[in-house]
């Protein structure tokens, strides 16, 4: 398919995960507990779209490699040493602001 | 924009009914923003009863691959409309988190602050997405906004006055 609007249902039923590097792919993925694997385009990504992809490879939470490479990483990895990824905490976020505006 | 929306979203979850009336400002090119908008206040209105908040487009500063000298005039165009907004609204608190329609309505209540009309608290939070580098928005904003936080330990060492609570969303 194209595009829909929402991934989550096909998420859900997954039990591996090739991506690209974009951000919400990537989030939503990890976010969904699955194991995902990160190809990476150089020549078509900006670096900065990298940053992410890059730093959760470097964490421990996604398996990286390009066109190239897929094949092989796919045979060769093992999932089990992929790090499970904790969510964010938007409370912390809510108990900055509320000392920042006053409301205690 | 997309993203931008969901993450902002996501912030706004924990916080409480004191935040309130909430005002939206997004692109008027963006046709999905104010879905997902809607869709969060409907199931946040399950919580708390009787939402206040309202919904308003702003013009874009500028299209990808636009004209340097027509930029100029959709600049001004947008950072006109966007006083206009922020004189109307008279926000106390803006919440911003980097796409480009944050630094002209930024702008804006800088001037009112500055004209000694509203002075707004301005908080920025840079996107998860951003490791190593700042968005463009922001560079320009870390400047001019009364606190900036960052999500990832690599940016709280670059910009120190920044504020680094771990990644909230």
């Amino acid at each position: 398919f194209r595009y829909k609007d929402s991934l989550a249902e096909d998420l859900g039923r997954a039990d591996l995960v090739i991506s690209h590097a974009g951000a919400g792919s990537c989030l939503e993925t990890l976010e969904k507990g699955k194991p995902l694997v990160v190809v990476i385009n150089e020549k078509l990504m900006n670096n900065h779209q990298l940053e992410l992809a890059k730093q959760l490879h470097r964490d421990g939470h996604v398996f990286c490699c390009n066109c190239s490479t897929l094949a092989e990483t796919l045979q060769s990895m093992d999932l089990s040493t992929l790090k499970p990824f904790a969510p964010g905490q938007p409370e912390k976020f809510a108990l900055f602001l509320d000392k920042v505006v006053g409301f205690q | 924009t997309g993203g931008h929306t969901t993450e902002i979203l996501r912030l706004l979850s924990c916080l409480s009914e004191s935040y309130s009336p909430r005002h939206y400002i997004f692109a008027n090119s963006d046709k999905m923003s104010e879905a997902k908008i809607r869709s969060f206040e409907q199931k946040r209105a399950e919580t708390f009863p009787n939402p206040q908040f309202t919904l308003d487009s702003i013009p874009r500063s500028r299209e990808v691959r636009q004209s340097w000298t027509s930029s100029v005039v959709t600049t001004l165009y947008s950072m006109l409309y966007s006083l206009h907004l922020t004189c109307k609204r008279k926000p106390d608190l803006i919440l911003c988190n980097g796409p480009g329609t944050c630094v002209p309505v930024c702008i804006s209540a800088l001037l009112l602050g500055l004209l000694g009309m509203k002075r707004a608290i301005i908080v920025y939070v840079e996107s998860i997405c951003r490791v190593e580098t700042l968005s463009l928005s922001g560079k320009i904003l870390y400047y001019f906004s009364d606190y900036f936080i960052v999500q990832w330990p690599d940016l709280k060492e670059k910009y120190p006055k920044s504020v680094y609570l771990g990644r909230i969303v």
